[in-house]
């Protein structure tokens, strides 16, 4: 499997964002190394992290670029919403300043980026249930005002982190089946890439269905 | 013929029965006793007799036997004809036979003169036969020693191609690896004893392997650009992985595919500063050239973002290169892709530069810069991007510090000149210190103010210090040193919340002691004058021989004139601070130069306590005329 990370259809860009300590690169890391990283230092500027998933049996190589929340950094994070597919804005349930600041951060989502980017609000930090600041109903009813999927996941114990990554790639490979997303355009935040021809998909479907399951 | 000879007997019979009785009798009886009906030979024989004896007649029966007997001839006669024909025959049949014989020897002879002969030949195809079925073997052999060490004609077109431009396939490669394998069993094939033919097969082999590299090499370069086409770019890498055995050209397409690759994501890059996403979403990057930080802030992300994108397709092109380690020809080739990025960002951000910007905007872009560089120099370092990068941090801190100054410049000409009536810091200097705070609110991104803040801080500080001395020196003393405490103290409170300026805030501080003492100077002479201390302080300083009592000033009248000025001053004390100490926009400032103005007032009283309790001074009752003793007066003062 050695030709593994290479066989993938799309690149899709992702951007996480969100205030500071809401766990985005614990969110991230979950995803990629499905590890939950308990001393996770402040983001510098902007952090990366791929991985390869599968939508309706293709292959797409999420690019994910995770943002930090301090403000100081607001002008550099700001340049990365440009070209991105999705978006993944990020509170903390149990502070609900964080919650708060969800329209800005949504604001700023709108205007820098495409009106197919598809938005994806997490609740993180759902284990902890017993200093819950925000409900579930509140966040609920502000993410479908807003158009915006939503679900409460936990970086720590891994609860709906796969879920939240790849609904959105459904949803976003969904548009390009629509049509609604222009893939020879520049900076869609969809790439077509290389992929091996069909005699290595089974090997592949197998690995990945392997990697799916493994939350 | 016993028939006819017992027939001739009967016939004698009666002749003989006349001459003797007895075997007459026994005769007769004998032929009585026959049974003529039941002896067939006799019955043969009388019907033989009958055929020729027709006519009974003596005469006949005379010649009877001699008729027999003639008759008997006749037949020994024909017998005699008869067998001698048939001994004839025999005769015939005989020299038949031998002949037979004959001939039958002589084929005998010869079969076995043929059979020897044949023998030989027998022998000779044999040992054919045998020569024949090991030829067929060696063909075999040969023919499997040609299958395993030499191309078919297939092959050879396949890596040959037809034309030149004949696409490189799959099968391509299969044979390759042939040909490759084939040059390595020729190894073995020398060690097993073959040398000959081993060195001509790896020889061969070896041509081949050079052409179809060669080949390889052309159709590699030709394509390399069209890595993220998903058919070339399994073939390319497959291509890859067999030209990392022939360095030059290795390079060589490495070099093409750079080359490519660098106008290409160039064109990216134009379009995405110029055109933007599709429909106009994202915004050409361009759109935000009125905005120094978006616009660089954007054109360094996106660089930023294309280098993975790059770096991926890198990886996959190298991906079965497995016996070099190819990550500093990934590095190397990462950074000359850059490079073509580079000329277009450099021009962009050097006109923006150019055009006269405020200076907290410029740091802004400066810290943007210098965090790109941070981070593109982990992805590609020791780039030509990266040197860029170097450089337009240097221009624009450059242009930064260029700024500042003529900002700072410009206000101080404008707004520090005279200090204002109550002392207080004038209004240039807060407009310096919040132009210092504006700088320093910029986000710090990027590593390195240690060395940027004490600079930035001494652009502004240095000037506006000089400044403030400069106007200060208009002023009488005391003003001069409360205007000064006055500036340095908000400067020293705004520059107390930065880190890295210590070296600054000790200077500050330093200079505020300098001005504290003057001031402290002032008020305790102005205390001194005040309460009639000046006589006695020297006096009491020149002390020489003889009791004080008795010095004019010092006689104990004398003394109570101070004495009840310090009893009005230890109840009214801000009746003698100089009115400029209340101007002091500090109050540990205020508190300090009282403090210690007074405790110069205490000491002298301790002095001249001390004298006038002395018994050598002859004062009377010293008690009641001091009756405070230091300590309380101390007290009092400073409590």
């Amino acid at each position: 499997m050695s030709a593994g990370p290479y066989n993938y259809s799309y690149i899709f860009k992702y951007i996480i964002i969100g205030d500071m300590g809401v766990g985005k690169s614990c969110l991230l890391h979950q995803f990629t190394e499905k590890k939950f990283m308990a001393d996770c230092p402040h983001t510098i500027g902007v952090e990366f992290g791929t991985r390869i998933i599968e939508v309706s049996g293709q292959k797409i190589k999420l690019q994910i670029w995770d943002t930090a929340g301090q403000e100081r950094f607001r002008a550099v994070t700001r340049s990365y919403y440009r070209g991105a597919a999705g978006a993944l804005m990020v509170y903390d349930i149990t502070r609900r300043s964080t919650y708060n600041h969800l329209s800005s951060w949504l604001t700023d989502t709108r205007n820098l980026t495409n009106p197919s980017t598809v938005i994806f609000l997490i609740g993180n930090k759902c284990d902890l249930d017993a200093q819950r600041d925000v409900t579930y109903e509140e966040a609920k009813q502000f993410a479908d005002e807003n158009g915006l999927m939503f679900v409460e996941a936990s970086a720590k114990t891994g609860e709906n982190v796969e879920e939240a990554f790849l609904e959105t790639a459904k949803k976003i490979y969904q548009s390009i089946q629509d049509g609604r997303l222009d893939l020879n355009a520049a900076e869609s935040g969809v790439q077509h890439k290389p992929s091996q021809p069909g005699r290595n998909t089974l090997v592949n479907d197998q690995q990945v269905n392997k990697d799916t399951c493994a939350c | 013929m016993s028939v006819e000879n017992k027939g001739i007997c009967n016939a004698d019979m009666p002749v003989h029965d006349t001459g003797t009785g007895n075997v007459l009798s026994r005769r007769l009886n004998k032929i009585l006793e026959t049974r003529i009906e039941n002896d067939k030979e006799t019955l043969e024989a009388l019907k033989e007799l009958s055929t020729f004896f027709t006519e009974n007649t003596l005469q006949a029966r005379r010649n009877l036997r001699s008729k027999i007997e003639k008759r008997s001839l006749v037949i020994n006669e024909d017998f005699l004809s008869a067998f001698r024909d048939v001994k004839e025959v025999l005769d015939a049949i005989y020299s038949d036979v031998s002949e037979m014989n004959n001939s039958v020897q002589k084929m005998i002879s010869r079969l076995q003169a043929t059979k020897t002969q044949t023998h030989h030949l027998i022998d000779q195809t044999t040992k054919l036969q045998a020569e024949s079925q090991t030829l067929s073997l060696q063909k075999e052999v040969a023919g499997a020693f040609l299958r395993s060490f030499q191309l078919s004609p297939a092959e050879q077109a396949v890596l040959r191609g037809s034309s030149r431009e004949c696409a490189i396939t799959d099968e391509f490669f299969t044979v390759l690896d042939r040909v490759q394998s084939i040059h390595s069993n020729g190894r073995m094939l020398m060690q097993s004893g073959h040398q000959t033919a081993a060195l001509e097969i790896m020889e061969q082999m070896a041509l081949y392997q050079e052409a179809a590299l060669e080949r390889l090499y052309r159709w590699t370069q030709s394509r390399c650009r069209n890595i993220e086409s998903p058919e070339t770019s399994i073939l390319l890498s497959m291509a890859m992985s067999r030209l990392q055995g022939r360095p030059v050209l290795f390079r060589y397409v490495l070099d093409e595919y750079r080359t490519s690759r660098r106008s290409v994501l160039v064109t990216a890059f134009i379009d995405a500063l110029t055109q933007g996403g599709p429909g106009g979403t994202p915004k050409p990057i361009e759109m935000h050239g009125h905005d120094p930080k978006r616009y660089v802030g954007d054109m360094l992300a996106w660089l930023h973002q294309a280098i993975p994108s790059e770096k991926d397709n890198l990886l996959i092109l190298l991906k079965g290169c497995d016996k070099t380690d190819v990550s500093d020809q990934i590095l190397q080739t990462l950074s000359h892709i850059t490079e073509g990025v580079c000329h277009p960002l450099k021009v962009r951000v050097e006109r923006m530069l150019a055009v006269d910007t405020d200076a907290t905007v410029l740091y802004s872009v400066t810290n943007l810069v210098c965090f790109y560089k941070q981070v593109i120099g982990q992805v590609v370092p020791g780039s030509q991007l990266l040197t860029t990068l170097e450089e337009l941090q240097e221009l624009s801190q450059h242009t930064f510090l260029l700024a500042l100054q003529s900002q700072v410049r410009q206000q101080l000409s404008e707004c520090v000149e005279t200090p204002p009536s109550d002392l207080s810091p004038s209004p240039g200097v807060s407009q310096l210190l919040n132009l210092l705070r504006d700088v320093l609110s910029v986000g710090c991104i990027a590593e390195g103010r240690q060395q940027d803040l004490p600079q930035i801080v001494s652009i502004i500080v240095e000037p506006l210090l000089q400044a403030i001395n400069e106007s200060a020196t208009r002023l009488p003393t005391s003003d001069m040193a409360v205007y000064l405490l006055n500036c340095l103290y908000q400067m020293q409170s705004t520059l107390s919340l930065y880190e890295f300026v210590d070296e600054l805030l000790e200077r500050l501080q330093a200079q505020s002691d300098a001005q504290l003492d003057t001031l402290t100077s002032e008020q305790a002479s102005s205390l001194v004058a005040n309460l009639n201390l000046g006589s006695i302080y020297t006096i009491l300083q020149e002390q020489g021989k003889g009791a004080l009592s008795s010095v004019p000033g010092m006689e104990p009248t004398g003394l109570k004139n101070f004495l009840s000025k310090l009893d009005a001053f230890l109840v009214m004390q801000d009746v003698l601070l100089l009115p400029q100490i209340c101007l002091l926009l500090s109050g540990t400032h205020r508190s300090i130069v009282q403090h210690r103005a007074f405790e110069v007032i205490a000491a002298i009283y301790r002095q001249l306590y001390e004298a006038v309790h002395d018994p050598e001074n002859l004062y009377q009752n010293p008690g009641v005329l001091m009756p405070r003793s230091p300590d309380q007066v101390l007290k009092l003062l400073i409590g």
